[in-house]
């Protein structure tokens, strides 16, 4: 028997080394595939499922056009897509080419974590896109995310629900009592069993509108904090007022609200109005939400709308891509050609590159055409991007909306819950 | 019966010769341990060694760590009202969770103790629940269940313990592997003595399952303070409303993966761990008062 261990433990070390050498094929593959053959690249983005057929679509003709490029795509919810993206960087894992947030273009960059778009390998044609949309992806003076889209904040409503419990529809100049006062209606109206609008107090968006439309911002030039406790109490007070009255939805309602469609209580029917980007409508939106919508500008109590043309969203290059030349040519694929420009229409926003806008403009129907008819009409009165917010930003608007929940369930008072988020906040930007 | 005491049995026969090869050759046993060593070190030790360094720097994912010392502790403990409430979420979802589920766990093992034809059926049929435990796909389905509960402060915790609860199948198993263990003639006697149901439970099959008891108490309790996929899951990932679902690694996951914050996450892994280490230590303390091994009597 003594005789017999040696093989087998000699197989044993052979099968041990075999299984070493193997992993080292696989981690050889990268580097083997960068001249001339097929390269594969991965883009990740997030959305909803009706975008994730277009973009299909798209990254299809894409591989048509370029033989040797092969892509693979993967997408997620929005908070979902942030909280992945962020485990691959560290691990090494990064995709190629990766849809990256205005609120988070700054945090990444910073980190060195994104391609120069501006240069080199990774350099992609943005002749066709505005220098104020560009600037929303530039830090300090380097090209970091290329928005295909630009989008603004947008007021929709269900104006059939509207007419019928008489509740006025949204016109020009229209204030924040307007606003209530309608809502208010459907709510009566129905019973209670519809509201009248989607609690929009815990979102920092729809907050920074309003503290605009009084000459305020979220965020300094140097990245500070630019508003007080007393700006967030006061707007608190605004829409938690709604809520009590019954005109905005109940807190549990509210709570649930994640970003996703299948939360949102408009599409559950359980609100008749909310707020939004316009580059959330796509061609089975009002499928979606059983019923068609219109859209309209916020309410404003100043006289100043305190909207802006925003990147809907940008696309950037990973620093650590070997494929940066393939990555390049699929961002500028997505942003200026016009075949996937028709493919893409209004899904990710509305197009930044002039001539794709053009040729899209034609082309819609149903509920992109009303978005896009939105926008060039909403188009003459919106001011220029704010520079990208701070490191942190991030956590500010997720702890905005987090405390926000503790004034609808009546944990504290509003004044206290202010107090509560402040802190926080400037801990956050800070640290 | 007959097949446990056969199977029980089976190796004593050859036991002995085994003892003796493995004695000559200590080398092969280490050789085909390797795999399990390699996988404990490179995979469980590393990263955790990994982790303790980190939790005295501050690191956000991307760039070099930088040592900070104990600040990250000092501010857990001093300027962290977050902290605190995942504290206090997991303490309570412990203490609801665990007896609960081992009750459920005994109690359905007792049941189906009993000689039955369709034994092996309900056996799988209890224990489904437990292999999609760790399953998203259920939790997703628990949070559209209960869509009116997890949406309100009060009951949300209630939900995510309930799903735990319902999943005994684990610690069911061992209880019933236990509870065949028990001597039929402990049964007879307190038969012949005049026991009734209740009696006999208390007297005889408690003290002799407690060893189990304590077994699976220690695994679950341990199990309890790392729950994470309910409470994401049915939180939408953000430990609400009201902060009343944060469990421990729901914030932990939060500040690690969210804000960026690695140092800061794995001193809340690492104060985890000790808290672990400290119960169980707790637990193995207590359990001299009330686990009884049979044959320790006989010293």
């Amino acid at each position: 028997m003594r005789r017999r261990a040696v093989p087998r433990a000699l197989a044993l070390l052979a099968v041990g080394a075999l299984l070493g050498v193997t992993a080292a094929c696989g981690g050889g593959d990268d580097a083997g595939s960068t001249g001339g053959g097929p390269v594969t690249i991965r883009f990740d983005w997030w959305g909803n499922p009706d975008r994730a057929e277009v973009t299909e679509k798209a990254i299809d003709l894409f591989e048509q056009k370029n033989q040797n490029i092969k892509v693979e795509t993967s997408y997620a919810e929005f908070n979902a897509y942030f909280q992945k993206l962020a485990t691959q960087i560290a691990g090494g894992g990064a995709p190629d080419v990766l849809q990256m947030d205005y609120r988070y273009v700054r945090e990444y960059a910073d980190r060195g974590v994104l391609a120069d778009l501006g240069s080199g390998a990774s350099k992609v044609d943005t002749s066709g896109v505005t220098q104020q949309l560009l600037s929303g992806g530039t830090v300090k003076g380097k090209l970091y995310g290329i928005p295909p889209t630009q989008n603004t904040q947008v007021f929709s409503y269900d104006f059939a629900q509207w007419e019928k419990s008489g509740a006025a529809a949204p016109k020009d100049g229209w204030t924040w009592a307007d606003l209530k006062a309608a809502a208010q209606k459907v709510s009566d109206s129905s019973g209670g069993k519809v509201r009248g609008i989607a609690d929009l107090g815990g979102i920092e968006d729809w907050f920074e509108v309003w503290l605009r439309q009084q000459g305020k911002t979220l965020y300094s030039d140097d990245g500070t904090i630019a508003y007080t406790a007393a700006d967030v109490a006061r707007w608190w007070e605004m829409t938690d007022g709604m809520r009590r009255s019954g005109a905005a939805t109940p807190a549990e309602l509210t709570a649930k609200m994640d970003g996703s469609q299948a939360n949102d209580p408009v599409t559950q029917k359980l609100a008749s109005a909310g707020f939004g980007y316009d580059s959330g409508f796509t061609a089975k939106s009002w499928e979606i939400a059983g019923r068609e919508l219109k859209l309209a500008p916020f309410p404003s109590d100043t006289g100043k709308l305190g909207q802006y043309a925003k990147p809907a969203m940008m696309f950037s290059i990973s620093q650590a891509s070997k494929q940066k030349e393939a990555a390049a040519k699929l961002v500028n694929f997505l942003i200026n050609d016009l075949d996937a420009g028709k493919i893409l229409g209004m899904s990710r926003g509305m197009p930044a590159n002039a001539q794709v806008r053009e040729a899209v403009g034609g082309t819609l129907t149903g509920p992109p055409q009303v978005g896009f008819q939105y926008e060039q009409t909403v188009g003459p009165k919106l001011e220029p991007a704010p520079p990208p917010p701070p490191k942190g930003a991030g956590t500010v608007k997720a702890t905005f909306q987090r405390v926000y929940d503790d004034v609808i369930f009546q944990r504290t008072s509003i004044q206290q819950a202010a107090d509560k988020f402040m802190s926080e906040a400037q801990k956050a930007i800070t640290t | 019966m007959q097949t446990i005491e056969r199977s029980v049995a089976a190796p004593r026969t050859r036991a002995p010769q085994r003892v003796h090869r493995y004695g000559e050759r200590p080398g092969i046993a280490y050789l085909f341990l390797s795999p399990w060593v390699v996988g404990a070190l490179l995979l469980t030790l590393g990263p955790m060694l990994a982790s303790l360094y980190l939790s005295f720097t501050d690191y956000d994912l991307f760039t070099t760590p930088s040592w900070v010392g104990w600040e990250n502790y000092r501010t857990l403990f001093t300027d962290d009202p977050r902290f605190i409430t995942a504290i206090w979420v997991t303490l309570r979802y412990v203490f609801i969770s665990t007896p609960l589920k081992l009750a459920a766990a005994l109690a359905v093992a007792i049941l189906l103790n009993r000689a039955s034809r369709a034994q092996g059926f309900y056996r799988s049929a209890f224990y489904a629940p437990s292999l999609l435990g760790a399953s998203v796909a259920v939790a997703l389905v628990w949070r559209v269940i209960f869509r009116d509960w997890v949406a309100s402060p009060d009951y949300a915790l209630l939900v995510v313990a309930a799903l735990a609860v319902w999943q005994f199948g684990a610690p069911m198993v061992i209880f019933l592997a236990g509870l065949k263990q028990i001597p039929q003639e402990l049964y007879d006697a307190s038969a012949v003595d005049g026991a009734g149901w209740w009696r006999t439970f208390r007297s005889v099959t408690l003290p002799m399952l407690s060893p189990v008891i304590f077994f699976n108490l220690v695994l679950e309790t341990i199990h309890a303070f790392q729950a994470f996929t309910g409470a994401f899951v049915i939180s939408g990932g953000r430990g609400g409303p009201v902060d009343s679902t944060l469990f421990y690694t729901l914030y932990l996951y939060e500040r690690g993966f969210s804000q960026f914050r690695m140092g800061y996450a794995s001193a809340m892994a690492w104060i985890l761990v000790l808290a672990i280490a400290l119960v169980t230590a707790v637990l193995f303390r207590t359990s001299r008062m009330w686990v009884f091994y049979a044959g320790d009597e006989a010293r």
